[in-house]
């Protein structure tokens, strides 16, 4: 172990002792937990179309960070779930699973796939959501939703709505079947039996396992263990929506005004379209000049893409590692949790077989 | 005779430049592994050398009236002028040459996979290539496409209205020297234009800081490593 991953693991158990999360707590099921993944940047593998589309590889990735960031501050304000993190990959055990694909994104206009489902597999949408920003409707450029608060609070009503169609029965369900499909992952010996998949991928409690059962309280403990993890990674998306928050706005202002020089650029050769004979200087000039202007515009935004992965690519690699380190101890601590509860409930099988034998 | 001699050249250009073929046909827009030849650092002018445009317009001149198609309706013998059609198509695009090569500098940045052709005051000319294929640029306005032939490196812009430019880049064995010759032709002009302008390699001084472009911060020096 590193010094640093050390220090971390002591950071981290520091944590778990501060705050030792209270297990088996009544709670309301229509507040459900929910899990956002980083967003698919949407890049396309073929790197010559991304000159042509528009996109900026390195800037899509932190957008993919950064945005999913911005939607959780939406749901946590909105009051209306439990915990609201962000996770760097899938987390299909969670009670409702948020997943999203950037489309667009040019400054202008936002367009994000969003695909909500819950722990019992039911897809409660999969939709593309899209604003697009007017020119001086911005909110500023420290602005964290950077200008794009009513999209976020489209997918929270969305997730809003989806979730009121649930009766208290179905939503119930939902923290059981999300409960019995992590104490699977941990130990499938113990727990496989109580959960049936369809071919529709929809999940169906058999039976639940007994409110003392001691391997489930296991589980609960292990996995608000792994909560306290998650929201540390939770917090360096924090960190780094903090920290590169208004360069982005910056990045997404510039974006705004290279449409806009477009825009100019289009404008002025409608306006310039010669009146000058065919073939005079001044008619090929203007047929130079258009094609100039527009490689100079697109050619300025690589010089700022440039800049911006100069500011905030420091700041992004640091978090990566940051998450990384967290990421590789929970992976550690995971593949012993499991082994461990595989053992012991071999370990309470045998008892449990010796105790039925004896009497 | 030395007249004479310059309109051959000159005929034996213009079928040269005379688009038979496509400037960049597919064999030329792949390569097949390294980049074949090397053009990176900073080139200024040579203007000890190239191509004077009074010149090649004056050679032209004598070319289309020697040719022109006014020759035969005439029964008098020796040149016949050229229309002031042709003329003025041809001076156009001499015109257009001379601004487009008139920068003193080029800068030009190579990789395995790009080339970059910075020019002031004008948009810089990129040639890139993905697995070994040369990608073009397309826009509302025209496209641009690149490739090499044998190794040289051909930059070719499509224009509406028939108009095109061509620039073909060679650098010496020793990589000291660089010859582009620009052709500028259009659809309206009976012979394109063509210019060569000559370049030596010169090395720019250190910088005495280290510096990055930033969003925030504009251009960011230190005189050691920069952190921000």
């Amino acid at each position: 172990m590193t010094g640093k991953s050390g220090f971390l693991t002591v950071m981290v158990i520091g944590c778990l002792l501060l705050q030792q999360p209270a297990v088996g707590e009544v709670r309301d099921v229509a507040v459900l937990n929910v899990s956002i993944s980083v967003f698919d940047p949407g890049v396309p593998d073929d790197r010559s179309l991304h000159r042509d589309l528009q996109i900026f590889p390195r800037i899509r990735e932190v957008e993919a960070k950064f945005l999913p960031f911005v939607l959780r501050e939406t749901l946590v304000g909105s009051g209306e779930w439990g915990a609201v993190r962000v996770v760097t990959e899938a987390d299909s055990a969670a009670e409702v699973e948020i997943s999203g694909s950037i489309i667009h994104s040019d400054g202008e206009r936002l367009e994000i796939r969003v695909r909500a489902v819950d722990a019992t597999g039911r897809e409660w949408f999969d939709q593309a959501f899209a604003s697009r920003l007017v020119q001086g409707e911005d909110d500023g450029v420290a602005d964290a939703g950077s200008g794009q608060a009513g999209l976020y609070a489209e997918i929270a009503q969305s997730l809003q709505v989806a979730r009121d169609r649930l009766d208290d029965r179905a939503l119930g369900r939902i923290i059981e079947t999300s409960l019995i499909r992590y104490a699977i992952e941990l130990a499938p010996s113990a727990f496989g039996e109580y959960l049936t998949e369809d071919e529709n991928g929809m999940f169906s409690i058999e039976r639940l396992p007994a409110r003392n059962d001691p391997m489930l309280d296991r589980i609960e403990r292990i996995r608000l263990t792994e909560y306290v993890i998650t929201d540390n990674v939770d917090a360096k998306f924090r960190e780094l929506h903090e920290e590169i928050a208004s360069t982005y706005a910056l990045w997404r202002e510039y974006r705004l005004k290279s449409i806009e020089y477009d825009g100019q650029n289009a404008r002025r050769a409608e306006e310039t379209r010669s009146e000058a004979p065919r073939g005079s200087y001044e008619a090929i000039k203007n047929l130079y000049d258009n094609y100039k202007w527009g490689r100079v515009t697109a050619q300025e935004q690589d010089r700022l893409a440039i800049a911006f992965n100069n500011e905030v690519g420091p700041v992004v690699d640091e978090m990566e590692s940051r998450i990384a380190d967290l990421e590789g101890w929970v992976d550690a601590k995971y593949a012993e949790w499991h082994r461990l509860l595989e053992e012991l409930f071999e370990v309470e099988a045998e008892l449990n077989r010796g105790a039925a034998t004896d009497s | 005779m030395l007249r004479t001699l310059s309109i051959i050249f000159l005929s034996l250009l213009i079928v040269a430049c005379t688009p038979a073929r496509p400037v960049i046909d597919e064999q030329m827009m792949r390569i097949d592994g390294d980049m074949p030849a090397d053009f990176s650092g900073s080139w200024e002018r040579d203007y000890s050398r190239g191509d004077d445009v009074n010149q090649v317009l004056r050679d032209i001149y004598y070319y289309l009236s020697r040719t022109s198609a006014d020759r035969a309706y005439t029964t008098r013998p020796g040149p016949v002028q050229p229309s002031s059609r042709d003329m003025a198509s041809i001076t156009a695009l001499a015109r257009l040459a001379e601004l487009i090569t008139r920068p003193q500098v080029l800068t030009i940045s190579q990789n395995d996979q790009e080339i970059t052709v910075d020019r002031k005051d004008d948009f810089s000319l990129l040639c890139a290539f993905y697995d070994g294929v040369a990608k073009g640029t397309e826009s509302d306005y025209g496209t641009e496409i690149c490739g090499w032939d044998s190794d040289q490196l051909v930059s070719h812009l499509i224009l509406p209205e028939g108009l095109q430019v061509t620039h073909r880049f060679t650098v010496s064995e020793d990589r000291q020297q660089l010859r582009v010759v620009t052709t500028v032709s259009s659809s309206t002009a009976r012979v394109p234009f063509t210019l060569q302008r000559f370049y030596k390699k010169f090395e720019r001084l250190p910088p005495d800081f280290n510096c990055i472009e930033t969003l925030s911060m504009k251009r960011v020096c230190s005189t050691g490593e920069i952190e921000l």
